[in-house]
């Protein structure tokens, strides 16, 4: 067997050990409680039947609709303000006392604001994501080196060219950065909001299995994050490889 | 435009019209503690179509007179020219290899040598761009290495790398930066025989800085000798040795060790000076 086969054999025999002992459990402690994977897996193909789909897109809708929004904002605005020396260290303070609020506090003030629907989720969505997406940019601004952009006013480019030939690509990796921190930061956002407010999306599946009681249905909507997260958290390591396989094994 | 005449080759050093000038040359730095007195009042003509070497131990401003040619600092006192016109900012007529090179590490080799191809101002010259790209390429011998990143290639390689990406745009003024001390002996032979070769068949002028002084002998027609930091100038030396020339054989002429034994003469001390005391 190669190593990678016995891996992920060890790997299966672990899951399903886990899955053995979670469900002979139920007959120990009340299944009430940690209800059991037949029982979640029951649950989901009885959500697939239905409304999942519905409520999956509600979240993705907001995540996508919000990152949209607050991703390109963020980087325009960091590598703006970073490359402008003075406003920079003006702004920098400032940087540093919002970055460390914990931005998803902010949902009850959104719901006040814009409601219980799909809005208040999509601005929290977007404010984190500008905001983490803004500070990694404007930090990767202020990293650029300044010889590479010498170089090339020397070759005769313009300061649009120069933003966009050294700047913008200098500042990727710190753009992928914020990216990694962003995707499940909106994943937590979309979900926080709806667990407060909402008639739909994954969150609200989680909170109405939660005020009902029903463990099983908790199980289940957690399950379903988990593989949202786990697929969102994929697709930004993927596309970071391919986007900074110019690093080389050494990194930097 | 001075590239305009056909440079007649006259087989002598050639003595055209001063296109870079520095007049009582001072350079200060300022540190976190002191400041530091980099260049002491140098003053240098450099002729358009010459071949001007600079040399002196390290931490004597070297580096920083070739970034006051370029504009990209201003002198603390004194004056740099070119082409009769001080310099007070970027000079987009030179093309400057710097001691780091400064590649785009997101680039791929043919991507980085190319660049100057996607700048608005060199727009017009797009038709051939590619083919010209291949060529560079392959004159600095990097042929195979097209499609690789920066972080895949070897210090010289990066090197060669930064000399095309210059080379291929052909600004009429070459500022080089110790362009070949990463290179083993041979490839160094090689890539100064492309560059005379180039240099010759264009009439560039040239502002060559070495820590080695069979190169500045082999390449230049004036090697310029600076004393350990703060920078002056303590010889000048005309070097008139017919072109072509081939450095790889050059260097067993007696004339070539001559020069090379009178500019020893100078540089020992300052290198001894330069020993003496730390310097950063
Ligand atoms: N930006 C700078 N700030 C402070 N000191 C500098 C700076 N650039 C160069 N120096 C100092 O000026 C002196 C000359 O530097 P440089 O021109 O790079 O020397 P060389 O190229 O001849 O080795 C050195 O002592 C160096 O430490
Ligand atoms: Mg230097």
């Amino acid at each position: 067997m190669s190593e990678g086969a016995r891996l992920w054999t060890g790997r299966a025999v672990l899951l399903a050990a886990l899955l053995a002992i979670w469900q002979l459990g139920g007959t120990f402690v009340s299944e009430r409680w940690i209800s059991s994977p037949t029982a979640i897996v029951g649950r989901l193909a009885d959500w697939l039947a239905r409304d999942l789909f519905l409520h999956l897109g509600v979240t993705l809708a907001e995540i996508a609709a919000g990152l949209a929004i607050g991703v390109p904002l963020g980087i325009l605005t960091g590598v703006t303000l970073g490359r402008l020396r003075n406003v920079s260290a003006v702004l920098r303070p400032f940087v540093v006392v919002m970055n460390s609020l914990p931005i998803v506090a902010l949902a009850p003030l959104l719901i006040m604001w814009f409601g219980i629907g799909m809005l208040p989720k999509i601005v929290l969505v977007a404010f984190v994501s500008f905001l983490l997406l803004f500070f990694n940019t404007f930090a990767g601004a202020r990293a650029v080196d300044e010889e590479q952009l010498d170089a090339l006013t020397l070759m005769g480019a313009s300061g649009v060219e120069r933003f966009r030939k050294v700047v913008l690509p200098g500042c990727t990796a710190w753009i992928m950065a914020g990216l990694k921190n962003a995707v499940p930061y909106a994943l937590i956002g979309a979900v926080i909001g709806e667990m407060m407010v909402s008639r739909a999306g994954l969150g609200h599946l989680v909170s109405r299995a939660g005020q009902q009681f029903d463990m099983t249905g908790i199980y289940a909507g957690l399950f379903v994050l988990m593989i949202l997260g786990s697929v969102l958290n994929e697709a930004i390591s993927l596309a970071e490889r391919h986007l900074l396989r110019w690093r080389g094994p050494h990194g930097a | 435009m001075h590239m305009s005449g056909q440079t007649a080759f006259t087989g002598a050093a050639k003595t055209g019209p001063t296109l870079i000038s520095l007049k009582d040359v001072v350079v200060d730095f300022a540190t976190r503690d002191r400041v530091v007195r980099a260049v002491d009042g140098i003053s240098l003509d450099m002729p358009e179509g010459g071949f001007t070497a600079l040399v002196g131990p390290s931490g004597c401003g070297k580096s920083t007179v070739l970034n006051m040619v370029a504009g990209l600092l201003k002198p603390s006192a004194g004056s740099v020219t070119f082409e009769g016109r001080p310099v007070d900012g970027p000079n987009t007529r030179v093309g400057y290899m710097t001691q780091k090179d400064t590649l785009l590490p997101w680039r791929t080799v043919e991507d980085n040598v190319g660049i100057a191809f996607e700048l608005r101002c060199r727009r017009s010259e797009r038709g051939d761009k590619a083919a010209r790209v291949a060529e560079m390429i392959e004159r600095v011998g990097l042929k195979g290495f097209e499609k690789h990143f920066p972080s895949e290639l070897s210090g010289g390689m990066r090197k060669r790398a930064a000399l095309a990406r210059m080379l291929i745009y052909k600004p009429s003024t070459l500022l080089l930066d110790e362009p070949f001390g990463a290179l083993d002996a041979q490839l160094r032979l090689i890539m100064q025989k492309e560059l005379l070769e180039l240099v010759d068949a264009s009439g560039m002028t040239v502002v060559l800085v070495t820590h080695d002084l069979e190169e500045a002998v082999s390449l230049a027609d004036k090697v310029v000798v600076f004393t350990s930091r703060p920078g002056r100038i303590r010889a000048v030396r005309d070097i008139p040795i017919p072109r072509p020339r081939d450095p790889a054989t050059l260097r067993f002429t007696d004339a070539f060790r001559d020069h090379c034994a009178a500019l020893w003469d100078e540089l020992r001390d300052e290198v001894a000076a330069a020993m003496a005391t730390p310097h950063a």
